[in-house]
């Protein structure tokens, strides 16, 4: 079942085009992170979304429900957000969760039972009875979490919710979203910054970049595109670096790029294991002292960076035009 | 409508008004001054046929009196004690209302905006209705709570001091009781709903209290007028003030709720 859909979802806020065309859809189960540098426009997105803001053109849908004004609130029923706003600082802990169980319509019973296995997990439970503003920021920002978490949407919309978080809170986080997901179904948008262990959690991801989705896809589908063949990590000595530069590209069915930061290493891709073992016998051929060959594994991080200088070289020519 | 929600909305407004001491203060001092200081000053000061002669104005104020208003038979200082305390303090009792809905009321949306927690509420299943509803309620309710105490206060006080010079209890009139229960509660609603709308647009509270400052003017004017005598307090006037602030207060909040918007909120945070 698609839960997420948006079809040429345009908006302009304060006379600049923040979101250009975005196509967007997402099955139920699945966690996408939507990751961009400051200003791609993710927040903007994800407040298209969810109904806060209406599109100029386009249309988004949830549940296979268009989102209009008149739909918004009962689909924000079936949905939990977590964005970069406070929790109310002069209520408890608990009063923070149980006014959002109050609005999701749960019964005292109900919250109160869910507000402590939340809390157990994010390791407040000691803290139940503190005015939210006591506490640090990092425990806020589970408090917030915990928020979109209790009444167990079916879409759920984090907007950097490891910000603020040690790194073995961040990873505990990460470890109890995939839980909920493999639970419950919960369908996720993940926006954030923050690579680092998010391919343990979702398998696709939209990459904005100036209002623009300039990547969208299943994480390894979008790598193999990328990517295609053996990915390969070549060393060689210094000295024989340009030797080997030479080798490469001489060589059939090999790609290859040097690092521009350590000489002699090279990024290669072959397209097979015999294309492999010919560049290997050239290489030694030509007299080149080879110093490891090693697959190189890229993930969502190489190809969010990949992605983003391709698009910042494409932006460069454009102008140049 | 879901009561659950609009519930927890205005307890948990309630719950953040207690522990800012920043918007108690004024709920405490406002009525401290018209209910309490100026009515023993005034009444205290008015017994003294000497030292009230010398208040400037309130012979004016008493020669502007229409025939008849005052108790038959009464001496000039039993005159003079109840027109102060039945015509001249009954304006400053509409003032009670909407100074104190202004406080809460300003910190009602923008208040959750300066704190950064408004964009979290228009996440959550709230309807428009409830939200502004809720806003409304949880300024309004407060607003005539603290009205009808300083009401109740009002009339000991007035009853103590002066209660003697007219032989027993003498307030409150059936004017007065038709201005606490009806015109003060819709005199609130009108208050808090425009402090609300203004809220929406205003950046920050010290913004939306200066954008209050002007729905106390028209009651300030009355003030004068009353002191002046050009109106005078009476029952028709709270009578026919009550239906045209009813009138208003339902336009004023269809139009609230009409023009609510999350994006306009969200896009002047």
């Amino acid at each position: 079942m698609t839960v997420v859909q948006a079809a040429g979802v345009r908006k302009h806020l304060g006379g600049r085009e923040i979101v250009r065309g975005l196509d967007l859809e997402l099955g139920q189960g699945r966690a996408f992170a939507l990751l961009g540098p400051n200003g791609a426009g993710k927040t903007t997105t994800v407040r298209l979304l969810t109904g806060l803001l209406q599109p100029d053109a386009g249309q988004v849908s949830l549940f296979g429900q268009s989102v209009t004004p008149q739909s918004t609130d009962a689909l924000r029923q079936r949905i939990g957000v977590q964005t970069d706003t406070n929790v109310y600082e002069n209520l408890s802990v608990q009063d923070n969760l149980r006014l959002w169980g109050d609005f999701y319509g749960m019964s005292r019973t109900a919250a109160n039972a869910r507000i402590g296995a939340l809390l157990d997990g994010f390791g407040l439970s000691q803290r139940a009875a503190s005015l939210a503003g006591e506490l640090s920021k990092g425990m806020r920002q589970k408090i917030a979490v915990a928020r979109a978490l209790l009444h167990e949407p079916e879409l759920l919309f984090l907007d950097e919710p490891t910000a603020g978080l040690d790194p073995e809170a961040s990873e505990e986080l990460i470890g109890q979203l995939q839980e909920l997901i493999a639970a419950t179904g919960t369908t996720l948008i993940l926006c954030t910054h923050q690579l680092h262990g998010l391919e343990a959690l979702c398998q696709d991801v939209g990459i904005l970049a100036g209002g623009l989705l300039v990547a969208s896809g299943a994480v390894a589908d979008l790598v193999a595109e990328r990517w295609p063949g053996s990915a390969l990590h070549l060393e060689v000595a210094r000295e024989d670096s340009e030797a080997a530069a030479g080798v490469l590209e001489a060589t059939p069915g090999v790609t290859s790029r040097a690092s521009a930061a350590d000489r002699g290493h090279f990024a290669v891709q072959s397209e097979d294991l015999a294309t492999q073992d010919r560049l290997v016998a050239s290489l030694t051929a030509a007299g080149v002292r080879v110093r490891g060959l090693h697959p190189q594994q890229y993930g969502m991080r190489d190809l969010y960076f990949a992605v983003l200088d391709e698009h910042r070289a494409t932006q460069t020519e454009e102008v140049a035009r | 409508m879901n009561g659950q929600r609009l519930w927890a909305l205005i307890r948990k407004d309630w719950k953040e008004l207690a522990r800012n001491s920043q918007a108690l203060a004024p709920m405490v001092i406002v009525p401290l001054i018209f209910c309490v200081i100026m009515p023993i000053v005034v009444l205290t000061l008015g017994q003294n046929p000497e030292v009230a002669s010398q208040i400037q104005g309130m012979a004016a104020f008493l020669q502007a009196l229409p025939e008849g208003i005052l108790p038959a038979g009464a001496t000039e200082q039993q005159q003079m004690v109840y027109a102060v305390v039945v015509y001249f303090f009954a304006p400053f009792f509409l003032l009670i209302p909407l100074m104190v809905a202004s406080v809460i009321g300003s910190s009602s949306f923008v208040g959750e905006k300066e704190r950064r927690t408004i964009e979290g509420l228009l996440y959550t299943p709230l309807t428009d209705r409830e939200l502004v509803l809720g806003k409304i309620l949880a300024a309004l309710v407060p607003s005539v709570a603290v009205s009808w105490l300083a009401f109740v206060v009002y009339a000991v006080i007035v009853n103590s001091v002066g209660g003697p010079l007219f032989g027993g209890l003498f307030f409150p009139t059936p004017t007065w009781l038709l201005m606490m229960l009806v015109l003060v509660p819709l005199m609130g609603f009108l208050g808090v709903s425009l402090i609300v709308a203004v809220s929406q647009r205003a950046k920050t509270m010290q913004s939306a209290q200066g954008s209050a400052v002007f729905l106390v003017l028209p009651i300030v004017a009355l003030v004068i007028s009353q002191s002046t005598g050009a109106v005078l307090f009476g029952t028709p006037v709270v009578a026919l003030m009550s239906l045209l602030v009813a009138i208003a207060d339902l336009v004023i909040f269809l139009l609230v709720v009409r023009h609510f918007g999350r994006e306009r909120i969200l896009t002047r945070l």
